[in-house]
């Protein structure tokens, strides 16, 4: 798992590329903590290279989509691939998370 | 530093030795940091060890009387296993120094003492000393939580029923295969009033000790609301609304149950974020269950959970499973996949629950091969007849 970090209209956007399961949950949660600074108030996790993710990592997405909601900061994903948005529909994640299909749909939206 | 001398024990026969080690050690043993013991020969030593069961380090000439020091470094595992012995040689004795070494000795130090390598030599080896306690400490601990986890394990079986109710109209069976010692995956069959079934499984966030916890929880609270007698939408909004009440960690649990009413195959059912169930017709074609666009239980509080209905007919099997199925994967990280859950029925309809899960359970193990299994396998089968 691999995380970058990019800024562009005032949104913070971490491209995750890899897996996400239990054995590194732990580790995208530190990594997302770290890049996500105090002021940050748009927040947007590309996953355009994300290959799998568990429901540990279902569980970090939770926690960060909390931690923003309690700031007031926006949150959301995009370019999730087939299998992934599958994951987020079972769960009813898609219920509670915005979710886009393009970056640059998603800052459009969201860095308003 | 307040710690207790380290207690060594010097072992020569030469009686001056006593009161040089004395002269030369007395700033390290007023400083609290040693207390040195003396014995002039191996049976003393041994003697000296069995009085002071806490001694730390040997340090012993090699030729003496009465009993040698490589006899006496064979003797001193039986008294004390884990102390560490180093012994002093005259220069350039190889054949000793090999000798003493392949007994267990820790180090060597020659003739004439240096006194400033006596105490690098002893500094090492009382560190390696520590650090050998510590490595025993540790899996004296990792021993006790390992029988921990197992009685946890033990208990965490022991709750999931296996005894199903049966009757004229319906067969039922159920099990999990934890993938660690204790799971997150749970699964309930009992019976509600008027002869109808509550059927429950769920996959709880992550594994291990946590998700057991969060498990058994929300087992005894999805029971406790099922027993109630409400329609599954209501029991799951109820849970819900528990689950979400000081949940900090930010557990969830996907969540399916339904009611179901054997007599005429009925199926009331609302699905918190849970893999769809399978209906497998008697010609081993299945079809999903719709969803009724439910959240896993724990994440959101307050909201509402819809529920549906389906029917089942003579001969259809109604198959509840977690992501620990679907999910697994194989050498080269592909997922069983639903067509590969869906063809297990295709190829060979089992004729009774408790085949059908097996089936499953096979074939996911073929599938996986030689990867290690990463997640609960669960599986609930009910077969109408």
């Amino acid at each position: 798992m691999e995380i970058s970090v990019d800024r562009a209209n005032e949104v913070l956007i971490a491209k995750v590329e890899g897996r996400i399961d239990g054995a590194n949950a732990r580790e995208f949660e530190d990594a997302l903590n770290g890049a996500i600074a105090e002021d940050d108030s748009k927040v947007l996790l590309d996953f355009g290279a994300l290959s799998y993710i568990s429901s540990a990592g279902l569980r970090v997405i939770l926690l960060i989509a909390r931690l923003l909601q309690k700031r007031n900061a926006a949150f959301a994903l995009c370019s999730l691939s087939d299998p992934i948005r599958e994951v987020f529909e079972i769960s009813g994640f898609d219920k509670i998370i915005s979710i886009h299909d393009t970056q640059a749909e998603a800052v459009d939206k969201i860095g308003q | 530093m307040t710690q207790t001398p380290y207690k060594i024990l010097i072992v020569d026969d030469e009686p001056d030795l006593e009161h040089l080690m004395r002269q030369r050690m007395r700033r390290d043993v007023r400083a609290g940091l040693y207390t040195l013991y003396f014995a002039q020969n191996g049976v003393e030593a041994l003697e000296r060890l069995n009085e002071v069961p806490d001694i730390d380090m040997v340090l012993s000439d090699i030729n003496m009387p009465r009993m040698d020091g490589l006899t006496l470094l064979a003797q001193i595992p039986n008294i004390a296993p884990d102390i560490r012995a180093v012994v002093v040689s005259a220069y350039g004795d190889m054949k000793n120094i090999r000798t003493a070494m392949n007994r267990g000795a820790f180090d060597f130090i020659t003739k004439p003492i240096d006194f400033q390598d006596l105490r690098v030599t002893i500094e090492r080896t009382l560190k390696n000393m520590e650090e050998w306690r510590e490595a025993l400490e540790s899996r004296d601990k990792l021993v006790r939580l390992q029988n921990e986890l197992n009685v946890a394990s033990k208990m965490q079986q022991s709750i999931l029923p296996t005894e199903f109710p049966a009757s004229d109209h319906c067969d039922i069976f159920a099990n999990m295969e934890p993938a660690r010692e204790v799971g997150g995956d749970f699964f309930d069959v009992f019976p509600l009033p008027g002869g109808q079934i509550g059927l429950a499984i769920a996959d709880v966030s992550d594994k291990g000790v946590p998700a057991a916890l969060f498990m058994m929880s929300s087992r005894t609270l999805l029971k406790g609301s099922a027993i109630g007698a409400m329609a599954p939408g209501p029991v799951l909004k109820e849970v819900n609304n528990l689950l979400t009440e000081e949940n900090e960690a930010a557990m969830f649990v996907t969540t399916f149950y339904a009611v179901y009413t054997p007599e005429t195959g009925q199926v009331a059912y609302a699905n918190g974020g849970h893999n769809p169930p399978l209906v497998v017709h008697p010609d081993g074609s299945s079809t999903l269950l719709p969803g009724t666009d439910g959240v896993a239980l724990g994440v959101f509080p307050g909201i509402d959970f819809d529920q549906s209905a389906t029917g089942l007919s003579a001969g259809d099997l109604l198959v509840l499973y977690t992501d620990g199925v679907t999910e697994a994967m194989n050498a080269d990280g592909e997922e069983f996949g639903m067509e590969r859950l869906q063809s297990v029925f295709s190829e060979s309809r089992p004729e009774t629950p408790e085949t059908a899960n097996k089936a499953v359970f096979k074939a996911v193990h073929d599938f996986a091969g030689e990867t290690p299994q990463s997640d609960d396998i669960t599986c609930v089968t009910v077969l109408q007849r």
